[in-house]
């Protein structure tokens, strides 16, 4: 009996340590951050960073349900292109166009993820090859679309929304990625669809057999992918404000890093989407505390390669992945 | 009987690309005009080497359930060195061979230690080291550097006999590595290990030490493509290896290796670059513009994956794909 109760705490404080090591990098981070740099104290600063990790935080909430799944999204790189491009085309320039911008370049982001979701529930094959196959069908269609230069004109007043600092201190666009993030995690923790999301992901087959419809479940999980990495396009448009055709190149590994870092394991079953956000600002902090000490651009992206390999190697030390 | 079908699928299966390829090329022969002019086939051939070179030590990776999405940036990183430090001088070719050479093999034990040690799943961990190698590329320079020795420029532009030698190194590479895979021990422990890992391990198979070799077999196919590439620009231009890896999985794959491990033949991979290489000339000689080909090449890719890999829920691969010593039934990842 005391084997019986003990062991569950002591796996309940495994878990525990696992779902929240992220959150403690993030906060033994900062504290180094402003040890290194009083820049990091100024929320106007801390808006700025929030604003930077919006465009792959937002494309990583998405991509977070797929590999709750056990599934790999890697086409999102080149649906943000694909989307960034349609909505400033879509927008050219006029201040009335910018609703049916944003509409239709949302519905092509879901539809973009639902041509993933049928392939990968029709053909149950590898999804990483598969959205690998679309990515590169995707970055054809962007560069035939744009012409292979940046094409199409931002609506006056839809960069000026979304940077706009509410009190001051929070663009609208770090406020954004907030809210769906916070959005996005009651769907996963509150809903039927949430729960059978990661039901899905534990185990497949036990799914299967007790009737979960997995194959439905499969291909909204893609089709809302696609709609995050459409929104990911449009909040790319919106710090950039122009829109060339490999705007999103490899956002889907950025995406797979922060995923990866928030504690979402590739076997499924186990992952959240707040731990996702953490990811992502963990490695848009280092990336600014790389910049503020003055090194270059290289070392940002050796420190990147480190941290990811450190921490999938201090998960996996966690024992939460086999 | 249900062996042979089995076997039978298993024929079809592996066939299907090298048929898929002689389809192509006799079309390309018949209605692409320019396609069959020896400097073009030469051509198609000579483009193809690098990257049969970085697909072949893919495949061992791939055939023992892991995955090294880092020879891209290997292979840059190897071209701005060998330039860098060969600078063209004939007495530094053998030592800059050696050393890349065993850069690729250092970069793969590391990799292997890594997911061997700390049990990282291989897909992250060389994305990170993609990263990782990238920064060092761009350390080192942000333009291209140096000038490639003498002797690699001759294999990846010349011919012997009139056939391009980097073509006959790629074939001499690939018999090897077809003899490695299916005729050694080492081989059939590589299929073991990716058809069913915990099974191979009770069977006596060290996974540890053949995970550790399939890595070190793609990071020296990655380097040794980067010599060839080297070769072919003259200079050591940074981005020279952006994408290879992709392209390298891609060329895997529809050659029929099985993502999930245990399966993969050197002969289908070759094909695959072969083909991947015929249809981009083919494109090119008739003015289809590179965008259009970015999407074809996108589009190949999924029907493909769709025409050999559909299979109804719970089917087993065909046992006799996978080696002889493995047992079935366990479909990994």
């Amino acid at each position: 009996m005391i084997a019986l109760t003990t062991r569950p705490s002591w796996n309940a404080a495994s878990d525990a340590l696992a779902r929240w090591a992220i959150v403690c990098v993030l906060a033994i981070l900062y504290v180094i951050a402003i040890v290194l740099s009083d820049a990091f104290l100024d929320p106007v600063y801390i808006g700025n960073i929030l604003r930077q990790a919006a465009p792959v935080g937002i494309a990583a909430i998405g991509t977070t349900l797929v590999m709750i799944l056990g599934c790999i999204d890697l086409s999102i790189g080149a649906i943000i292109s694909f989307c960034a491009v349609v909505c400033a085309v879509l927008m050219a320039g006029e201040a009335r166009n910018l609703t049916l911008a944003i509409v239709v370049t949302l519905a092509v982001g879901a539809a973009l993820g639902a041509v993933n979701g049928f392939l990968v529930v029709y053909n149950r094959s590898s999804s990483f090859i598969l959205t690998l196959g679309t990515a590169l069908a995707i970055y054809g269609l962007t560069q035939i679309f744009s012409g292979g230069t940046a094409r199409g004109i931002v609506s006056p007043g839809f960069r000026e929304f979304f940077n706009f600092r509410i009190a001051g201190v929070l663009p609208v666009l770090a406020l954004s990625l907030l809210v769906l993030t916070a959005g996005a995690e009651a769907m996963l923790r509150t809903t039927r669809f949430g729960r059978q999301i990661y039901l899905i992901g534990s185990n497949p087959e036990a799914a299967r057999i007790a009737g979960l419809p997995v194959a439905g479940v499969t291909f909204a999980c893609y089709v809302l992918s696609g709609l995050f990495a459409g929104l990911g396009g449009i909040a790319v448009l919106a710090r950039s404000g122009v829109s060339s055709t490999f705007t999103g190149r490899g956002f889907e590994f950025d995406a797979l890093a922060a995923i990866v870092l928030g504690g979402t394991l590739f076997v499924g079953g186990w992952g959240t989407v707040v731990g996702t956000l953490a990811g992502a600002l963990v490695l848009f902090i280092a990336f600014n505390l790389v910049n503020i000490l003055g090194f270059n651009y290289n070392l940002q992206l050796v420190l990147k390669g480190a941290i990811i390999v450190l921490a999938s190697a201090a998960y996996a030390r966690l024992g939460r992945d086999r | 009987m249900a062996a042979g079908r089995a076997a039978a699928i298993t024929i079809v299966r592996h066939a299907s690309i090298s048929w898929l390829l002689a389809v192509v090329v006799a079309l390309a022969l018949l209605l692409v005009p320019g396609f069959a002019a020896p400097g073009n086939l030469a051509n198609v051939v000579t483009q193809a080497s690098a990257l049969g070179l970085v697909a072949i030590g893919q495949t061992f990776v791939i055939a023992a359930g892991l995955i090294d999405l880092s020879v891209g940036q290997l292979l840059g990183l190897s071209v701005v060195l060998t330039c860098a430090l060969g600078q063209g001088r004939p007495e530094l070719l053998l030592p800059v061979l050696l050393a890349m050479l065993a850069l690729g093999a250092a970069v793969g034990i590391a990799h292997g230690w890594m997911v061997n040690r700390w049990r990282v799943e291989p897909l992250i961990l060389t994305f990170g080291t993609l990263s990782i190698l990238q920064g060092i590329i761009f350390a080192f320079t942000d333009r291209s550097v140096g000038r490639a020795p003498e002797a690699l420029r001759w294999i990846a532009n010349e011919r012997v006999f009139g056939l391009p030698a980097s073509g006959l190194l790629l074939v001499g590479a690939a018999g090897l590595a077809h003899l490695l895979l299916r005729r050694t021990r080492f081989g059939v422990r590589l299929l073991a290990t990716g058809n069913d890992p915990e099974s191979a391990r009770r069977a006596g198979v060290d996974i540890a030490r053949v995970r550790m070799l399939a890595f070190v077999l793609s990071g020296i196919g990655a380097t040794a493509g980067g010599l060839l590439i080297a070769g072919r620009l003259g200079t050591g231009y940074p981005n020279a290896g952006q994408g290879f890896e992709l392209d390298a999985i891609v060329a895997a794959v529809l050659g029929g290796a099985s993502l999930a491990g245990g399966r993969a033949t050197i002969v289908g991979t070759v094909a695959a670059v072969v083909l991947l290489g015929v249809i981009s000339n083919a494109l090119n000689l008739l003015e289809v513009s590179a965008f259009v080909q970015t999407f074809a090449k996108g589009l190949i890719v999924v029907a493909a994956i769709l025409a050999t890999r559909a299979r109804p829920a719970g089917a087993r691969r065909p046992a006799a794909a996978t080696a002889p010593r493995a047992a079935s039934g366990i479909v990994g990842r």
